[in-house]
């Protein structure tokens, strides 16, 4: 689902007071990338990037936020205390707040069930549904 | 039983009472030889998980503070310590960090109170297993009750991410170059492998929606673990167990041991009951080449 932000700023802004991080404190030194495990692309610092120009539609709607595992690598090493896997989980929790699961829960089926942990399908459930 | 017995309060969360029965029972047996009863909390909640990333998200910390609450009326009626045993990583973040919030902003904690109509005064403190071993038995009392020769023994330990991050909030230990795990093995007795996989991620709950990254990236972890003569893996974490142990099923032979399933070999206990036989890679071979010492080995 694509998320039509009519007014990129304030959306930034409301980001920023979810969060309670500020995208401008970033200074691109792209460390939260280099230790990122996901693959993300775009990667966290771009993701960053696109938000410090303005570009929150393009940031919001980009795939690679659901690639990301909360690992906490990249907030632990950020010399600025920027935290991007909040800023990352921000983003996503504007589509689920739209009601639209990121994941089919049909398509999990009864062998993923009986062979996952628990706190797998919580945490799950929290992040993509 | 002794009676002296340290109570201790205790939260196992939703996989150690099914996936992750075995580091459970290993873990309370293993208490129990060493001088400490871990009491579960009389009603407890699943803690949520996930310790929510956004700082409004306020709904996220209802679970965990009902948890800290249950824990305070527990300790209160026993008149003893609010220390709360936890044993799951992600258990551990959740109600740790929730703790820690409310003692940086003490407004959060006002509206969650006045939220659940319950209150929560602030007055417990999460602990780690493995912290109680260190900071509580102390690892070199450990090393004096190991029954078991695991000198043949090549263990890497790995800690992945919830246990150690972040290291403000949690305090456990660094997270860049971890001990404690390191330095529990070397209490043992055993070789330990340091690898530099030890702190990346295995995939965690990305199970859900993309199960093939989580398998590579387990994948990378067994693969330079294996690299670095790791004969087995430990971990404080059911999931990370879960992912690198489904990674290892296609493959390799390497099992994925519970830290305490390996403690309790080491003390000589007897582990019919710690579910080695649910693991994809069975450990039994491996816990078979540990023999207690000659000074044991009678007194079965
Ligand atoms: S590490 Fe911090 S400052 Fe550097 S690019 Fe990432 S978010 Fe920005
Ligand atoms: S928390 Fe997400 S963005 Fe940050 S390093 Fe981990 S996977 Fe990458």
């Amino acid at each position: 689902m694509q998320i039509n932000t009519e007014n990129n700023q304030a959306a930034i802004r409301d980001l920023e007071i979810a969060t309670g991080e500020t995208i401008s404190d970033c200074y691109q030194c792209g460390k939260c990338t280099a230790g990122c495990p996901a693959s993300m692309d775009p990667s966290p610092s771009l993701l960053i990037h696109l938000l410090k120009l303005g570009l929150f539609t393009k940031a919001v709607n980009s795939a690679s936020i659901w690639d990301c595992m909360a690992c906490l690598t990249c907030s632990e090493r950020c010399p600025k205390n920027v935290s991007p896997a909040a800023i990352i989980e921000g983003l996503k929790r504007i589509h689920l707040n739209n009601m639209e699961p990121e994941i089919n829960l049909n398509s999990l089926g009864q062998e993923f069930l009986a062979h996952s942990t628990q706190q797998a399908v919580v945490s799950g459930f929290r992040k993509f549904v | 039983m002794p009676e002296n017995m340290t109570h201790v309060p205790y939260y196992p969360g939703c996989t150690l009472k099914s996936k992750a029965l075995g580091y459970e029972r290993s873990a309370m047996d293993c208490a129990r030889s060493l001088g400490f009863e871990m009491h579960e909390i009389e009603k407890w909640n699943c803690c949520g998980a996930s310790f929510p990333l956004t700082k409004d998200n306020l709904m996220g910390l209802t679970a965990p503070t009902n948890i800290l609450i249950e824990t305070e009326q527990h300790c209160k009626e026993r008149d003893i310590d609010a220390k709360l045993i936890t044993l799951c990583s992600f258990c551990y973040n959740t109600l740790k960090r929730t703790d820690f919030a409310f003692r940086e902003e003490p407004g959060k904690l006002k509206t969650l109170n006045e939220f659940l109509n319950r209150e929560y005064k602030g007055n417990v403190t999460v602990i780690h297993y493995l912290e109680y071993l260190r900071d509580v038995i102390g690892f070199d009392n450990l090393s004096k009750m190991v029954k078991t020769d695991l000198s043949h023994l090549r263990v890497a330990p790995y800690y992945g991410c919830l246990l150690l991050k972040p290291q403000k909030e949690l305090g456990l230990d660094d997270p860049e170059e971890p001990v404690i795990l390191h330095d529990f093995l070397d209490a043992l007795g055993c070789q330990v492998i340091d690898f530099p996989g030890q702190v990346d991620c295995c995939g965690a709950y990305l199970i859900m929606r993309n199960p093939d990254k989580v398998l590579e990236l387990s994948h990378n972890i067994l693969e330079e673990a294996s690299e670095y003569g790791a004969q087995t893996i430990v971990t404080a974490c059911p999931l990370c167990q879960s992912n690198l142990d489904q990674s290892e099923a296609v493959r390799g032979e390497m099992p994925i041991l519970y830290f305490t399933q390996l403690l309790a070999v080491a003390l000589g206990l007897e582990t019919e009951q710690h579910q080695f036989e649910s693991h994809c890679i069975d450990p039994k071979s491996l816990i078979s080449s540990c023999k207690k010492f000659k000074e044991f080995s009678d007194a079965k």
